[in-house]
């Protein structure tokens, strides 16, 4: 990350105080967000999402497994960040590996839920075949190909754009299969099932510099912040997840404040989200 | 339309699409038979002695191009000039960098060049505005002048024989700028001009467009002695500080300070050349429209942009016939 003189450090910090940033934004304005699906044909559904100069890529990729003997009734997701070292030259060779760890843990508490499986954004109840002995293993792989700030936000925009155009492909059961036997299952090449995603939660990343907080921080307004929570939302204004970075302590109210204006500007971000998903899929219908 | 990334409706980009064709049919008129691509012939008299340049090759007994670009002839000199290539630093251009080390009697700057340029300590002007030798006290003190980060502005003052560049910032009009934003844009898009620095009366703000692709933004301070403030200042840096906190820049000066830095950031997006006259049209065409700041970097604006220029260039070419 390329250092900033003192100068410029207190103008991005006047333009956070006098609510219009250096790019022309409020402070709970999100950069213009470009979503690309279908982006990987081999994955089962990908994305790409662009923010401003972020630029990442989720894929899904969908496998038969066995659901784990305390939850035999759910699915298995996982989910994994890699920081590629074109984004920045700190990400060569392990210098992401931090970044990446950081992000995938990050996105696990958000999306996943407990351990228990509880409170969990994506449901994975529905990712169960037959109850016990088979149910689909979703693999989750995110991509930063170019950092500019923000990143949870976009991986998760990313993430649930790549779920919406993930098509899991049906399965026939062997109807005559005993209690013990790992019963046939027939996978079939034409026919998917679409996720369904209305229920997947957005995460929105609140970044606090000086005495204020603003939405989708550039990396420069990263640099100065002192601290960030990164709160996931889902549609019916749920808290999901709930992620602080930052060395900085924040007052208990300060955070219930973070919460509560997080709510109210995911609402509008769930909407254009959505609507740029269906464009996106839209035209990769048409080409 | 490369690298435009937008969410563009279908009408958006329809009017996009014609307002390009109109740019490229008038450039195509200019000189459609000087441009070259890698491996093309360039047409060359083979009789007459030429000498081949850069960015040519001798192949098969015909000269090629190696690079993308324009072939430019100079008396026998025929050479390739690419176009989207490295900031190439020439004698005298002003260019805003940003200080990556302080090093025995120079800075080091960072300017968007495949090295990094060297200032000396005695191509600055002392403090005291007096000329001296500058002595090891100057030496030690080199930090109070330059920190790390500071952005300089400063000119190209020769090469040295092993390749590396030296700056100068002798003038008044040089030195540390605060204030305001810095903006990285491609260096192939800042043309060389009579003037870099450029001070827009009615916003106070100063614009100064380095030729490497820095664009400086800021309140615009008088041409001053910021030397003698700087010396009282790093006495009494503390009390600065605060000082700082309390004067932010005024609201309707930043908001002109965002407004010129998002007309830059489209016009690079779409690829014109950065100068002040189509920085200040756009401007003028946002705030007429009444555009809010952050939507000039919505597709709507770009399309517009676009649609003006082109507007423009035929009516400068209809001018020139």
């Amino acid at each position: 990350m390329v250092g900033l003189s003192v100068g410029e450090k207190h103008f991005i910090q006047g333009g956070i105080a006098q609510d219009l940033r250096s790019d022309g934004r409020k402070r709970l304005t999100y950069r213009p967000i470009y979503v690309e699906t279908g982006v990987i044909p081999q994955a089962h559904g990908s994305a790409r999402v662009r923010l401003g100069a972020t630029d990442v890529i989720a894929s899904v990729k969908a496998e038969l497994g066995k659901p784990s003997a305390l939850q035999p009734d759910k699915g298995n997701i996982a989910i994994y960040v890699d920081c590629s070292p074109t984004a920045a030259p700190m990400f060569e060779g392990r210098g992401g590996e931090e970044l990446s760890t950081e992000l995938s843990v990050a996105l696990q508490r958000c999306l996943l839920g407990g351990k228990s499986g509880a409170g969990a954004g994506i449901d994975p109840t529905s990712l169960v075949v037959v109850e016990g002995k088979v149910c689909w293993d979703l693999y989750i792989d995110g991509l930063v190909i170019s950092s500019d700030g923000n990143l949870l936000d976009a991986l998760a925009a990313a993430i649930k754009a790549a779920l919406s155009n993930t098509g899991i492909p049906k399965v026939n059961v062997a109807a005559d299969a005993t209690s013990d036997e790992q019963p046939e299952v027939n996978i079939s090449d034409e026919e998917f099932l679409q996720f369904d995603t209305s229920g997947i939660p957005v995460i929105v990343t609140l970044t606090k510099v000086g005495r204020h907080y603003i939405v989708d921080a550039t990396s420069e307004e990263e640099s100065q912040m002192s601290s960030a929570v990164s709160i996931s939302v889902n549609r019916k204004g749920h808290i999901c997840g709930l992620t602080k970075r930052g060395g900085v302590g924040l007052d208990p109210s300060i955070i219930l404040d973070m919460i509560s204006v997080a709510k109210h500007v995911s609402e509008q971000l769930i909407n254009k989200l959505d609507s740029e998903i269906a464009a996106a899929e839209a035209s990769e219908e048409e080409s | 339309m490369r690298g435009l990334k937008l969410p563009l409706s279908q009408t958006q980009r329809v009017r996009l699409q014609r307002a390009f064709e109109k740019l490229q049919s008038l450039s195509a008129m200019a000189n459609s038979d000087a441009s070259v691509t890698v491996a093309d012939t360039i047409p060359v008299n083979y009789e007459d002695a030429f000498l081949k340049g850069h960015g040519t090759t001798d192949l098969n007994g015909e000269l090629v191009a190696t690079v993308c670009g324009v072939v430019e002839r100079v008396n026998k000199l025929v050479y390739v000039r690419s176009l989207r290539a490295r900031y190439k630093p020439e004698v005298g251009d002003v260019v805003v960098g940003r200080v990556v080390e302080v090093a025995q009697k120079r800075w080091r700057l960072e300017i968007n060049f495949s090295q990094d340029a060297v200032l000396m300590l005695s191509s600055m002007n002392m403090p005291d505005g007096i000329q001296r030798r500058r002595t090891a006290l100057d030496e030690l003190n080199m930090r109070s002048i330059f920190e790390e980060n500071d952005i300089v502005c400063a000119e190209v003052r020769n090469f040295q024989h092993d390749g590396s560049l030296q700056l100068q910032a002798r003038s008044r009009k040089y030195g540390k700028l605060e204030k305001g934003q810095l903006l990285i844009i491609d260096p192939y898009l800042v043309k060389k001009s009579k003037q870099h620095f450029h001070h827009l009366e009615q916003f106070g703000i100063g614009l100064i467009l380095g030729r490497n692709g820095y664009i400086w933004i800021g309140e615009h301070v008088e041409a001053r002695d910021s030397m003698v403030i700087d010396q009282a200042k790093s006495t009494e840096q503390s009390t600065v500080v605060e000082g700082i906190n309390q004067a932010y820049t005024p609201l309707e000066m930043r908001q002109n300070i965002c407004r010129i830095g998002n007309a830059i950031r489209v016009l690079t997006s779409l690829g014109f050349n950065v100068d002040l006259n189509l920085i200040m049209e756009t401007v003028e065409l946002s705030s007429s429209l009444k555009i809010d700041i952050h939507d000039m970097l919505g597709s709507e604006f770009h399309v517009l942009v676009a649609e003006m220029e082109a507007e423009r260039r035929i009516l400068t070419t209809k001018r020139k016939r």
